[in-house]
């Protein structure tokens, strides 16, 4: 078996799980922000799962100081306070790492970064394959044809295998040891290392490639001219240290112990416990399997005005569970847009397609019939504005676009094609902020009798804090991002062109994925005011 | 309500241009002539509009206070409250909120709104948020009616180019009645206050009687004055420190005050404690039709953060129960309106406030309709009566 170890800085893991979900956090019923937890415990299995580590160890900080704050007082001092969640997340996460047997390494005095280093090491001398597990530029150091930076995926890139090759390629240098010689010279905003000042990222690199070394460029400073050699030879001490503060310490009074390091049996009573207490139903049963099942903790309650509420634990377990089906292997994985997913888009261009579709949804058997609409006009201004055209969708992935001419009358006797479908009450009309679309309709003397769902209204009913733009909801709920308006009209301002004028087929993918992605958003909505109890909201 | 909402944005309200245009030249002159106070008394001209010059006028030239708070720009302070809290030290001070106050009346609205009309319909179309303010209440935007400012005389009168469509009509203006306070009592269930709602008597005088011990014959206006800060501070979870600032009294009589508040109203200082309670163990609060708000922060840790939302715990379900309300009476009135055909239209919703364009004919039976449906649309616990007034005129200020 391959002698795979995976070495893992919590506290970067951590932060990153928190605000990869910031938009929408997890909350159990009693109130309890578990993005981190979730997060965490999403990335480690999928590393478990697909990169198969025969070995894995997580390295915390601790929060004694280390020789860089006594070295540099400032060191990490413009750090904001860390967010309660993340504090409070980390017994838990411990917790997690313990009903999985994995060991827990920290070292008062020293950062996680220096035990993974030092660990690096000694496990690449015993023959190891070593990963270390981190988003964390500074790693680059460490790399050797034995030992790589696994940086996990993000929403914007995917997960990336960092060896020699790539670190040189990525800072422009020839061995990986001067990474820690340009951070001496560019300093490190995030750890509030200082660097020489007015010297940046490229000037190092031009200098390092003259030089060789950080040292190589202090001894020579006077023979640099112009003001960077003057900023050199002002910068000294600060690029000496700094090159100290940003170097991992490699002789961390730990072990590496491969027995202990090896992946072995869980304990699911352990881990049962704290998923419940998370409430992590649908990751626990990928975990644990379709047994597992978040415990009961039947306790009816009567809230302020005598109501039975429902047992805690059903209260605000959120859909977000079922969300996150899909979110459990791509949470953190880049957005889905549309040449990814395949779709059917149509045009409905003839009177004999529109009337085949309007048939076809009239004589649907599904009661009542549900059908997600959108407007594409040629401004913002409902009473003003003119229509474009129409999307229908009553199908996941499946959505339809009837184009409109400028033409009032032509225009309205398109619409009156549709009556058969507006006038008829029984339809469930689903729409992002329908209330624009209906009166843009309104103006044109048409009013839909059926009833309204409005994913925008739906949203604001569990979620009435924040924004909810449609391209957010998708964003947030689907992982999807949508064809931005931009690229079609181009940006907001003066400049900004009319819906009128775009090509045909353009509209119709923009406008038909509106419908889509509104009847997508639909359907998790409903499963979440659901849980919620807030099925009232259509009166809002 | 999507229904109802758009049956308003579609009818839009009629805009006196010409009123706004005297209006506007009006305000200017009185705009100059507050800015030319300030200048008298700063003893130089400069730009009254800049925050910068203006801060260096105050607190290097005139030395207002040496204490004076600079922004993080490096520039003196010089907002409302700021000025608020000097304008007993300098009559300059009144005389810059002045000039502020006319300068953007004239900018927000008094010139913005005949540039929002219609070109087709010739009148002004709000657009309604149903989902930007998290208590549950609408907001509207070009223009914005809630902030339309109601407390000056000046500001008031903007109200006058809001007028009805035609010589046919008038404005209808209806208006809940201390609605916040009759939900707080409703679902407090303080008997004290409940009774005073049930017997009709003015609230305030009732509050203070309390609370001073006096009879209702003997409460002096200050008196009721002070009752009602403190029925509005209750509402928005002020604590003895605002009062004390919103009073201009020192914090120990403050502190007196609500310590005797709480005693005779005993059911509110419960609802409130039960209501955080309720959060806590729920994480969320609601109306009372079951509308919800979620607040994560009701158990943090931090002293501020918490003390924030245990505000918004108590003042959600009163806001918010309050805005479901008048959305109810809304949707009871425009189905009233379809059903039986009138021709009178309902065109704006402000605060607790409808407004109506009616046709004279329809006056007596859209009073009825309007109060009928507004008082019954919900009823309300503990038998507290709902009551709405209603006004017309020939523009929005007469009818309110």
């Amino acid at each position: 078996m391959d002698k795979r170890l995976f070495l893992l800085d919590a506290f970067a893991l951590i932060f990153r799980a928190y605000y990869a979900l910031v938009k929408s956090p997890r909350i159990t019923s009693s109130g309890k922000n578990t993005n981190a937890q979730f997060g965490f415990l999403n990335s480690l299995m999928d590393l478990i799962n697909n990169q198969k580590p025969s070995h894995l160890a997580v390295c915390f900080d601790t929060k004694a100081l280390t020789e860089r704050h006594v070295d540099f007082a400032d060191y990490k001092a413009n750090r904001q306070e860390t967010p309660e969640d993340i504090l409070a997340a980390v017994p838990d996460i411990k917790k997690m790492l313990q009903g999985f047997n994995i060991p827990i390494v920290e070292c008062d005095g020293y950062e996680a970064d220096d035990i993974i280093g030092t660990l690096s090491v000694k496990a690449s001398q015993c023959g190891y394959q070593v990963f270390m597990v981190t988003p964390d530029k500074d790693y680059g150091q460490l790399v050797n044809e034995n030992v790589f930076i696994y940086k996990p995926a993000s929403a914007f890139s995917k997960a990336e295998i960092l060896g020699t090759k790539e670190i040189c390629a990525k800072w422009d240098i020839e061995k990986v040891s001067q990474v820690i010689d340009i951070l001496g010279m560019m300093g490190d905003a995030v750890d509030n290392i200082p660097g020489i000042k007015g010297v940046g990222e490229k000037t190092a690199v031009k200098l390092l490639k003259e030089y060789g070394t950080l040292e190589n460029i202090l001894d020579n400073a006077d023979q640099i001219k112009g003001a960077i050699g003057e900023k050199i030879r002002n910068g000294k001490a600060d690029a000496i240290m700094s090159k100290k503060l940003a170097t991992i310490i490699l002789n961390v009074p730990c072990e590496f112990h491969e027995e202990d390091f090896s992946l072995s049996e869980w304990n699911h009573d352990m881990l049962s416990e704290i998923f419940n207490e998370l409430e992590f139903r649908t990751i626990g049963k990928r975990i644990l399997g379709e047994g597992f099942k978040i415990g009961s903790r039947e306790n009816v309650q009567t809230d302020l005005f005598g109501n039975e509420i429902a047992s805690k634990t059903e209260n605000r377990k959120s859909a977000e569970e079922s969300v996150q089906q899909d979110l459990f292997s791509q949470e953190i994985m880049p957005l889905k847009t549309i040449h990814e997913v395949a779709h059917q888009y149509l045009l409905l261009d003839t009177l004999e397609k529109r009337s085949a579709f309007i048939s076809q949804l009239s004589q649907t058997t599904t009661t009542p019939p549900e059908i997600c609409f959108d407007t594409e006009t040629t401004g913002l201004d409902a009473n003003v504005c003119e229509l474009v055209g129409m999307s229908f969708a009553v199908k996941n992935h499946e959505a339809y676009y009837v184009p409109l001419p400028a033409n009032r009358e032509e225009t309205l006797s398109i619409l009156h094609e549709f009556d058969i479908l507006f006038n008829n009450a029984d339809v469930l009309w689903i729409g992002q902020n329908t209330k624009f679309d209906l009166l843009v309709l309104k103006n044109y003397g048409i009013e839909m009798k059926g009833n309204l769902f409005d994913t925008m209204l739906a949203h604001y009913c569990f979620e009435p804090e924040g924004k909810r733009s449609m391209d957010l909801l998708s964003e947030t709920y689907l992982q999807y991002r949508t064809v931005s308006i931009e690229e079609l009209i181009g940006k907001k301002g003066k400049g900004q062109g009319n819906m009128r004028d775009v090509e045909l087929e353009k509209i119709k993918e923009y406008a038909a994925e509106d419908a889509d992605i509104t009847l997508q958003l639909k359907e998790q909505f409903v499963t979440l005011l659901k849980e919620k109890k807030l099925k009232k909201y259509l009166m809002k | 309500m999507i229904k109802v909402l758009t049956n308003l944005e579609f009818e839009g309200v009629k805009i006196d241009t010409h009123f706004l245009k005297n209006y506007s030249v009006e305000l200017e002159k009185l705009a100059k002539i507050s800015e030319e106070l300030v200048y008298e008394q700063a003893g130089v001209r400069f730009n009254l509009a800049s925050p910068k010059q203006l801060g260096e006028v105050l607190f290097d030239k005139l030395k207002l206070d040496p204490k004076a708070k600079k922004t993080k720009t490096g520039q003196y302070a010089t907002g409302e409250e700021v000025l608020a809290k000097l304008a007993h030290q300098h009559k300059i001070c009144d005389d810059i909120l002045t000039f502020r106050e006319f300068t953007k009346l004239k900018n927000t609205y008094v010139d913005t709104l005949p540039e929002l009309i219609n070109p087709k319909t010739g009148r002004v179309h709000t657009t309604f948020g149903q989902t930007i303010a998290v208590t549950g209440r609408l907001s509207s935007i070009n223009p914005n009616l809630q902030n339309i400012p109601i407390r000056t005389e000046q500001g008031r009168e903007i109200r006058k180019a809001f007028i009805p469509r035609d010589e046919q009509h008038v404005l209808m203006s209806a208006d809940y009645s201390q609605i916040e306070l009759r939900v707080v009592a409703a679902i407090s269930g303080d008997e004290a206050m409940c009774d005073a709602f049930r017997n009709h008597k003015d609230i305030h005088t009732a509050t203070a009687a309390k609370v001073y011990n006096v009879p209702e014959s003997e409460v002096t206006k200050e008196m009721r004055y002070k009752a009602k800060s403190v029925n509005f501070g209750i509402i928005y979870g002020q604590g003895a420190f605002g009062l004390a600032e919103n009073l201009s009294i020192s914090r120990t009589e403050a502190k007196e005050i609500i310590d005797n508040y709480k005693k005779e109203f005993s059911g509110i200082q419960k609802y409130m404690d039960d209501t955080i309670q309720f959060c806590k163990d729920h994480g969320y609060v609601k109306t009372l039709m079951g509308r919800k708000r979620w607040l994560r922060d009701i158990t943090s840790a931090n002293f501020t953060v918490r003390g924030g939302a245990e505000r918004k715990a108590i003042n959600s379900p009163i806001q918010g129960t309050a805005a479901d309300m008048i959305k109810l009476a809304m949707i009871k009135i425009n189905a009233a309106l379809m059903e039986k055909k009138f021709q009178s239209k309902m065109i704006l919703q402000v605060h607790d406030e409808l407004v109506f364009d009616v046709v004279k004919e329809e006056i007596d039976v859209m009073k009825k309709l309007i109060l009928d449906c507004m008082q019954t649309a919900m009823i309300l616990p503990n038998e507290v009566p709902v009551v709405a007034e209603v006004g017309f005129g020939n523009n929005w200020l007469e009818a309110h």
